[in-house]
């Protein structure tokens, strides 16, 4: 990349080389140093060590109770997401702008606040959690919680990716589809639902990234019970805290692969998009 | 935009509009559901970090444990957001006044941090700085220690807040071309000039957004600095590991006093950020607009 | 189908957007809806449509009255200036979506559907193309595809809202022509909005001229251009010098020649007999006349413009400040009568004049 600046000799502009080279220097010593030691280490373990801690009872169990509960949460988040992101764009009632900032509250609070609060919410004493109780539902230290702590998390990924391709919708499209006897729910469903549809897949794909990986929202409503309740990620603290560097780094390497799995897939959503709908 | 309570004859919608009934059903759900989700954890914060009254809310935040892990998440803030400052600002300079190849996989990678779990970038340092590691002895000979100090806790929290500065200003200035630089220029500014008086200007409001993320983040991360503390009360503490310890101590008053103060950032934060979308929306990268 | 607009008004926020509108419109006829913008164009064909509701007046399709049906109730077809192409979908699926979205009972089966999607997208030139995406497509083909749409649904109006507007120069002329062979073949009765006059002219049976929310005029388009009727009219149309003259017993003075007020019955009245007035002439009703011929007003040619059938001058008149705009017959170009800076008589050959009433 360096290389690159001198093949195109003269630019008008100064300052390529001290900001390029500022810019991979510390993308270097900060992010893909770092990350190299990661694969490093995982690839030293050799491929018989990893197979054996990743089919690890608990390490199965834990990556598994993850994975399905972020995928829950993801799932949960798709149509509570584009409602909210629906009555944001569309509607105009008194609190509106508050709401729409408030939805970005679980990136702004700390994730360790939002644990400790959601926890006390539904614990069986709590607001919420004394309710359920009445219903015989527990949700604070079962997967019930992990589910309910990771649509939190999850949520303005959803809004925040739909949003703005809602925003964009041409109201003659939809007038054209009025013209045309679609009946409001039709065009809703036919013309307006899958309009935003790569968006709602990418926001979708993104919540469930990162609840994947979320560990202080969790960690205080899971429970933490080894094969019911343990999260991947506190599986993870949990062979550091005890030197299992080796039983850590599957865990981690594991949980690498499913997050770059899927950033890859919104990549390729994105372009495929892009591809046929054009960018207009 | 429909208005909520427009001026449409009775029996004829207009032809892109719900009716009133179904409009005030999808709003109540969504509020509802936002009040349930959202809402009321915060409320709850504040709530029972004031259990016990006023006074007690404030010995809990006299506590020298609490005064020391502010003081020291302050520190880590301080630390590591000028440096992905300056990062931020080089690399959407590079990126988006010159052209190179590789350009996309540079901006794939800067993004990388937000694809890796929090505990994992605390894994990272922990992997090279530890004492399994190759550059063990050469630190312990020299006794050097990264972590379980504040080192480690700056590393961990500029890989987390790695991207923050940088996403919002390289959307930005490449909407915004190299044109002004080429009018400065040409105008006889030096390079330092047309930065300071042109580039920068331009940015601004995206800037001051960036940084007011990237803040944010880097007082609230806990995943990360989590792996690398060692959890030193008083030493190696930062504002949300000591609400984990004291939580899990069954100090609830004391977690949630921290806690609120946390939380009052949050909103902070919120309210610069909404204000910002709303006042300046038209120099932000275009996915923040309102 | 014929369509009677009766005394529609629609109120905007604060401004009127129609005052008072009522026009017919025949079976079969193509009638042009023309203005500047803010006009209330628009705002009238989305009124046929059902798009837009007015505040009072009626609207009636062969005599019923649709005020109250709602805009897919009214069987309309309506093609969009932005065409309104549903991105996710290919050309096929456009152009059957009005039948997919009919009620169980009256809907076509798939294959009916395929069959006549496939047929209206040969009757607009586009077989072939039934797969593609509508970003793979040009601004005449989204254009025709569009009209393939509003037609799928075998509406009894066809109402397009500046059908050529986004395109270039080029394909706006093949594409206004095809539509007229369109709409003769067709034979239903369509309504377009434009704001070009050039458009309206030559496709319109009728050209409805509106301003300020409200009709200046309608009529055949020889009628509109020939005998404008207001003084609006006559600025809009063609190009025009504007000349303030006073009227004197219902004469004006232009250009050293007398012309009467153009309207009979606003003439009527005694103060408008006299006081100030306005008049329009033609670029091509100002006539040059060589030093010889020694008529009219003395002019000195400021510019010629030699580009086409005819070429356009640009003249200074005696006692008038603004330049005026003439346009002669090649021929007359040609004897070298008209270089830059010589001296030319002028003479206006016809005049509209309107009594002004501020």
């Amino acid at each position: 990349m360096a290389s690159a600046g001198s093949t195109n000799s003269r630019r008008v502009i100064p300052g390529f080389g001290i900001s390029i080279g500022f810019t991979i220097v510390y993308l270097g010593l900060i992010v893909l140093i770092p990350l190299a030691g990661l694969v490093l280490k995982s690839a030293g373990l050799g491929w018989s060590e990893l197979y054996r801690s990743a089919t690890d009872l608990r390490t199965v169990n834990a990556i598994w109770l993850s994975v399905w509960t972020a995928f829950i949460a993801a799932v949960i988040n798709v149509p509570f997401g584009v409602l909210v992101a629906w009555v944001m764009v569309r509607y105009r009632f008194p609190g509106r702008r508050i709401l729409d900032a408030a939805v970005d509250l679980p990136f702004a609070l700390p994730t360790a606040v939002a644990g400790i609060a959601l926890t006390a919410l539904y614990a069986p004493n709590g607001w919420v959690g004394a309710y359920l109780e009445e219903w015989g539902i527990k949700a604070a230290y079962t997967p019930l919680g992990i589910v309910i702590a990771l649509t939190f998390i999850g949520l303005p990924f959803v809004v925040r990716t739909v949003q703005p391709l809602m925003e964009d919708i041409d109201k003659e499209v939809e007038e054209a589809a009025a013209t045309l006897g679609a009946g409001r729910f039709q065009t809703v469903r036919r013309v307006i639902l899958p309009a935003i549809l790569p968006a709602v897949i990418t926001g979708f794909a993104l919540a469930f990234a990162r609840a994947i990986g979320e560990y202080g929202s969790v960690v205080f409503i899971a429970g933490n019970i080894p094969y019911v309740s343990e999260i991947a990620p506190l599986l993870f603290i949990i062979r550091l805290e005890e030197y299992n560097y080796a039983g850590a780094t599957t865990v981690a390497t594991l949980m690498l692969m499913i997050s770059f799995t899927l950033l890859i897939s919104i990549n390729w959503i994105q372009a495929m998009t892009r591809r046929r709908f054009g960018n207009g | 935009m429909a208005n909520l309570f427009g001026r449409v004859p009775i029996g004829l919608r207009s032809a892109v509009n719900e009716g009133a009934f179904t409009r005030l059903t999808l709003i109540l759900i969504a509020v509802v559901f936002l009040a349930l989700f959202l809402i009321m954890p915060l409320i709850l914060v504040f709530v029972e970090a004031l259990r016990q009254g006023a006074g007690a809310y404030f010995e809990a935040l006299k506590d020298p444990d609490a005064l020391s892990a502010m003081r020291l998440t302050l520190t880590v803030a301080v630390i590591a957001v000028p440096f992905n400052i300056v990062f931020g600002l080089a690399a959407s300079w590079a990126i988006a006044k010159f052209d190179f190849r590789g350009k996309n996989l540079l901006i794939s990678l800067i993004d990388l941090p937000f694809s890796v779990s929090p505990v994992i970038s605390g894994l990272v340092w922990v992997l090279l700085f530890g004492s399994h590691s190759v550059l063990s002895p050469w630190l312990q000979a020299h006794d050097i220690q990264i972590l379980f100090a504040l080192p480690g806790l700056v590393l961990a929290t500029m890989f987390v807040t790695f991207p923050f500065v940088a996403r919002e200003l390289i959307p930005l200035m490449q909407e915004q071309g190299t044109t002004d630089e080429e009018a400065a220029l040409s105008l006889g500014a030096s390079g330092l000039q047309t930065f300071w008086h042109v580039t920068l200007p331009n940015v601004r409001w995206a800037l001051v957004y960036g940084v007011l993320l990237c803040t944010a983040r880097a007082i609230g991360e806990f995943g990360a600095v989590s792996v690398v503390s060692g959890h030193i009360r008083g030493q190696t503490n930062t504002m949300p590991l000591h609400v984990e310890i004291l939580y899990n101590e069954y100090s609830f008053v004391g977690a949630f006093a921290v806690a609120s103060v946390l939380a009052l950032l949050a909103l902070v934060t919120l309210g610069i950020k909404a204000v910002l979308e709303w006042r300046y929306g038209n120099q932000l990268a275009s996915g923040h607009r309102r | 189908m014929q369509i009677s607009i009766r005394n529609i008004t629609k109120q905007f926020d604060r401004f009127p957007a129609l005052g008072g509108v009522s026009l017919e419109i025949g079976s079969g006829e193509l009638v042009a809806l023309l203005g500047p913008s803010g006009s209330g164009k628009t705002t009238l064909l989305r009124s046929i449509a059902g798009l837009e509701h007015p505040s009072s007046g009626q609207i009636l399709f062969d005599g019923e009255d649709v005020s109250n049906l709602s805009v897919g109730e009214r069987r309309i077809g309506f093609a969009f200036q932005s065409y309104a192409l549903f991105r996710h979908m290919t050309v096929l699926n456009n152009v059957g979506f009005g039948l997919k979205v009919r009620p169980r009972k009256t809907r076509p089966s798939r294959a009916e559907i395929r069959e006549r999607a496939l047929e209206l997208l040969d009757l607009v030139q586009l077989g072939g193309l039934e797969n593609r995406f509508p970003s793979q497509l040009s601004g005449g083909q989204r254009q025709r595809v569009a009209l393939a749409r509003a037609l799928a649904i075998e509406p009894r109006v066809l109402l397009l809202d500046e059908p050529f507007g986004a395109l270039d120069a080029k394909v706006r002329k093949e594409l206004r022509r095809w539509l007229r062979q369109l709409h003769d073949r067709l034979g239903l009765t369509t309504i377009f909005v434009t704001h070009d006059q050039e458009e309206a002219l030559e496709l319109a049976d009728r050209v409805v001229v509106m301003n300020k929310g409200e009709i200046e005029q309608a009529g055949p388009p020889v009628e509109v251009y020939d005998d404008p009727a207001t003084a609006f009219v006559s600025e809009f149309l063609g190009t025009v010098n504007t000349f303030q003259t006073t009227l004197s017993d219902g004469i004006a003075e232009v250009l050293g020649t007398d012309f009467p007020v153009a309207d009979a019955d606003i003439g009527e009245g005694p103060q408008r007999r006299h006081g100030p007035a306005i008049a329009y002439v033609r670029t091509h009703e100002i006539e040059l006349l060589s030093r010889e011929r020694a008529e009219g007003i003395p002019a000195i040619v400021r510019a010629v413009f030699p580009f086409g059938g005819s070429v356009r001058v640009e003249l200074a008149v005696e006692g008038y400040d603004t330049p005026i705009q003439a346009e002669v017959p090649r021929a007359f170009f040609e004897a070298g009568e008209v270089r830059v800076n010589s001296g030319l008589f002028v003479r206006a050959t016809n005049a509209r004049v309107f009594p002004q009433y501020n």
